[in-house]
């Protein structure tokens, strides 16, 4: 071993260490923050908040089916029951009265602050008199019995308007005492968790215990359970995806390595191999710690797959080393090209490095630095390592097939001309565009289920995840001023239809202004007493029967305000809990809005920039993501051109290298496109992952050795290498996730076209001969 | 009806021959008028409206006057219309409603098993003047009305009384006929 040799083995396990060091401070996420742009407009900084946090992404929906109705109500009662001792949930509705029973008396001792209909004009003598004969009709219904009781301290009955307000505003059917669909066949739950959306493990604690309990109150009846919801996707998507990455990258790994043995015939090569991909990825995940603070889940899970590429330096060098040669020796022959080829995909990554899309740019750098410390590995690591003499011993057999193919290769030239016409033709002919615009062509869940959870969500009256008013104020009362103004707009809007209803903070936590001029409003015990004087006139109540009701609204006068504190541990204040939130700018007032019909009119009539269309919104951020994409790998490609035209110097070469590289893009596109593919920023990324990887299989076509026997290994080293991406790649097509089908569809065709193309391109056969 | 009185066991208890009486009526329909004696009232209120009962378990209650509002009981749901507004209760998670309910169901439905979980039961008069005083059992339900007395001839309800706990009282006549 060589001093320098010892000094790079030194260097190697030092950075090992210091990365292992950097990764074990590392924050992990895998909230929406990957999505979140680096610097956020206000706008998208709530979309984002709302998405990870907000009220109606914590909403889990419940349907109880498959049974008899009275056995399903009596499901839902228990279900019911067991999520609402769960501690787990800020509200459990399921028709049964809800929580708010609890609050009685709260709500009943505050309800002269808490009444938005609490005005001086409520206490007038004329309007006492309409309340008097209103109360009158009721005592003489069936159900006065109810009220009499409530009648004499509450004549303008409060209670029952805020007992109304609370409740759910859309009530689905009720049979049996509880909330079924339409059609009678489902109970209906609808529940919402105190943990955010983006805590994925609480969210799924939180499934678990919808899944007990209702398999606790279902034992022995035919009772089916169908949950939908955000958080529910989110576990249900997590879950998919663990599932599918692993055990694809699992199978693939499993192939790759059943295939590297049989032609190393060397566990110790073998192992070798996969030591420039380790460490690629250990100074990747610390690069991006160190530059961004926090690595994001799906960086590593992506980034480990786009530094696939490493895995072929080794290849190139164990397949390309002659027998009885050292490593160094092959290195002379092959690192420029190796250097090149590595320096080609980093100006493709970097490109991502700009990328606004905080998740994009984390992969760049990832890729970056996982490239540069692999090649080096390769390099400087692996010949200190290599048992001495090795060659693969199979690359003679196969040799000569695979060089008569290459051979034979350029006869299909004129095909591949008419391959790649006939693709641009239909590229740039077809009616539909090429790029979906919207972020949902990524979503893993299945159009079946979003269906069932339209479906449900449509049953229960839920607030549509769509639409939501937003209010963003320094401190919590103006937040509250402010729900409590828009609170008027919105219910202006509902007179003239724009929508069917809202939910508000300041319905159960009044600002301390409203509550303060409520008191005011309320008139003293006299005045109280003269106005209901002048109202009995003409009914038959008996003179003084309402002074509960003057004793009550004095006391209300002076009653200490309503605040958070004196919530704490009620429905009402989990309620505001869920609606009103700090953030780190402020105190923030979610209303989210139910059947909203005219949203040109609502955005106008609200203040600007209030109202959010979420989903709107977040394919704008995308579509914004996607065209800054698609500038940057053509800046990428750009600066792969010029880096070519530097190192060749020769435009004819660069085009050599060059063409079959933009042929495969070209052809990858053309045949997902015909497969009725629509292409994302995924399929973008995996299309930067073709050009990074195919670039090593142009250079090494471009610069083939002098002699044949190195030609021949140069080429069957391509060949395995390329054998290896379409194995790994491959199997992620298959994947039912959106975004690693993307990915695995085009790097998987990409890198056979690549290598193919190459092949048909190449002027060496024609130069040699 | 007579001879059905006289087919029964001469020896029966006067209580369950009276539930066995009530039970063979399949349905019934009828008028009432509610006089309502409350203290914070000067004068009686009064309200009027029809009542139909259909074997087993449905009773409707529909007033007229002075406005439009109804009461459905079926099965353990109870259902008020007021107002054009629905609402529904679930009768378990309201036991004094339920207690209520049950009072005039059950008789209804000669039910005696279930006036007897909710009410002492006792029975005064005879077969053609009839009065049934129910004593609530339930503490909560003791405060809302301290007795409810049915009284009657043969198999027909025709009064209710309805006793509450603060010195209100309501008195309910009920007619033959339909509406």
């Amino acid at each position: 071993m060589t001093r320098a040799t010892r000094w790079a083995l030194g260097a190697w396990l030092a950075l090992l260490l210091a990365c292992i060091a950097v990764i074990a401070r590392t924050p992990f996420t895998t909230d929406l923050s990957a999505f979140l742009p680096r610097s956020p407009s206000p706008v998208q900084q709530a979309l984002v908040e709302q998405l990870r946090d907000g009220v109606v992404s914590r909403l889990i929906l419940i349907g109880i089916e498959g049974d008899a109705p009275a056995r399903l109500a009596g499901i839902s009662r228990n279900v019911g029951a067991a999520l609402r001792d769960s501690g787990r949930f800020a509200s459990v509705n399921n028709g049964a009265p809800s929580g708010f029973e609890g609050d009685r008396e709260l709500i009943w001792r505050y309800r002269y602050l808490l009444s938005p209909a609490v005005s001086t004009e409520r206490f007038s003598a004329e309007a006492l008199h309409e309340s008097l004969r209103e109360l009158l009709a009721q005592l003489a219904s069936p159900t006065g019995a109810l009220l009499q009781r409530l009648a004499a301290a509450d004549p303008s009955g409060e209670l029952l308007l805020l007992v109304d307000q609370f409740t759910p505003q859309a009530r689905p059917r009720i049979d049996e005492g509880v909330w079924f669909s339409k059609d009678g066949g489902r109970a209906l739950l609808l529940a919402q968790t105190r943990a955010p959306a983006s805590d994925i493990d609480a969210q799924k604690a939180a499934l678990d215990r919808v899944r007990e309990s209702f398999a606790q109150a279902a034992s022995g009846t035919d009772a089916r359970l169908i949950v939908t919801g955000p958080g529910v996707f989110s576990v249900v998507s997590r879950e998919r995806i663990r599932e599918d990455a692993w055990r694809l990258s699992l199978i693939g790994s499993v192939l790759i390595a059943a295939m590297l043995i049989a032609l190393y015939r060397s566990v110790r090569v073998l192992g070798l191999g996969f030591l420039p991909v380790a460490s690629g990825a250990l100074a990747g995940i610390a690069a991006v710690s160190l530059a961004f603070g926090s690595v994001h889940g799906i960086t590593v899970a992506f980034g480990v797959t786009l530094i696939g590429e490493a895995v072929d330096y080794a290849i190139y060098l164990f397949t390309q080393n002659a027998p009885g040669s050292a490593p160094e020796t092959t290195f002379e022959r092959i690192w420029p090209t190796l250097r090149l080829g590595m320096l080609t995909s980093v100006c493709g990554f970097s490109a991502m490095l700009f990328s606004e899309f905080t998740g994009l740019a984390q992969l760049g750098l990832f890729s970056v630095a996982g490239l540069v410390v692999a090649a080096a590995v390769t390099r400087w690591v692996l010949p200190a390592l290599l048992p001495r003499g090795f060659a693969v011993s199979a690359v003679p057999a196969v040799a000569p097939r695979v060089l008569a193919a290459v051979h034979a290769a350029p006869r299909l030239r004129v095909a591949l001309l008419v391959v790649l016409a006939g693709a641009a033709v239909f590229l740039i002919a077809r009616p539909q565009p090429l790029w979906s615009a919207s972020l949902t062509s990524l979503n893993p869940v299945s159009a079946a289920e979003q269906a069932l959870d339209r479906q449900l969500r449509d049953d229960l009256g839920a607030p549509d995840v769509s639409y939501l008013v937003v209010i963003a104020e320094a401190d919590q009362q103006a937040a509250l001023q402010a729900a409590e103004k828009a609170g008027a707009t919105l219910r202006d809007a509902m007179a003239r239809g724009w929508l069917q209803g809202f939910e508000s903070p300041a319905a159960y936590l009044p600002s301390e202004a409203m509550q303060r001029a409520r008191q005011a409003a309320l008139p003293a015990p006299d005045t109280l007493r003269r106005n209901l004087q002048a109202a009995q006139k003409g009914l038959p109540f008996r003179a003084g029967a309402f002074e509960p009701f003057v004793r009550d609204v004095s006391a209300a006068a002076a009653l200490p305000l309503l605040d958070r504190a004196r919530l704490q541990g009620t429905s009402l204040g989990l309620r505001v809990d869920s609606l009103l939130v700090q953030r780190a700018s402020g105190w923030n007032a979610m209303l989210p809005l139910r059947g909203v019909s005219d949203v040109k009119a609502l955005a106008a009539a609200l203040p600007a920039g209030a109202l959010l269309d979420l989903r709107q919104e977040f394919d704008r951020l995308y579509g914004g993501y996607l065209r800054e994409a698609m500038i940057n790998s053509l800046l990428g490609a750009a600066a792969i051109g010029a880096l070519l035209f530097a190192s060749l110097r020769s435009p004819r070469r660069v085009f050599d290298v060059a063409a079959p590289l933009a042929a495969a893009a070209l052809a990858t596109c053309g045949l997902l496109a015909l497969a009725g593919v629509e292409l994302s920023i995924f399929h973008l990324v995996g299309l930067v992952l073709v050009v990074a990887v195919g670039s090593n299989y142009s250079l090494f076509f471009d610069r083939q050795g002098p002699s044949g026997a190195d030609r021949g290994r140069t080429v069957v080293s391509l060949l395995f290498a390329a054998v290896t991406t379409v194995i790994g790649f491959g199997l992620l097509a298959f994947s039912k996730i959106p975004v690693l089908s993307a990915i695995g569809s085009t790097v998987g065709l990409g890198a056979a076209m690549a290598l193919v193309f190459s092949a048909i391109m190449s002027r060496q056969e024609s130069r040699a001969a | 009806m007579v001879a059905l009185v006289f087919a029964l066991p001469a020896h029966a208890d006067p209580l369950d021959e009276l539930m066995q009486r009530l039970a063979q009526v399949k349905s019934a329909q009828g008028k009432y008028l509610e006089r309502k004696h409350l203290a914070m009232l000067d004068a009686p209120l009064d309200s009027s409206g029809t009542l139909l009962y259909v074997a087993p378990g449905r009773l409707e209650k529909h007033m007229l006057s002075p406005r439009r509002e109804s009461l459905i009981l079926d099965g353990d749901t109870l259902v008020i219309e007021s107002k054009g507004q629905r609402r529904t209760f679930a009768l378990q998670e309201h036991p004094v409603i339920w207690a209520f309910a049950e009072s005039i169901r059950s008789t209804l439905k000669g039910d005696l098993a279930t006036l007897q979980r909710f009410y002492e039961v006792r029975l005064e008069g005879d077969a053609a003047a009839w009065r049934l005083r129910l004593r609530p059992k339930d503490s909560r339900m003791r405060q809302a009305a301290s007795e409810i007395s049915l009284g009657g001839s043969g198999a027909w309800v025709d009064r209710i009384e309805v006793q509450e706990a603060g010195g209100d009282r309501s008195v309910t006549q009920i007619t033959r006929g339909a509406s």
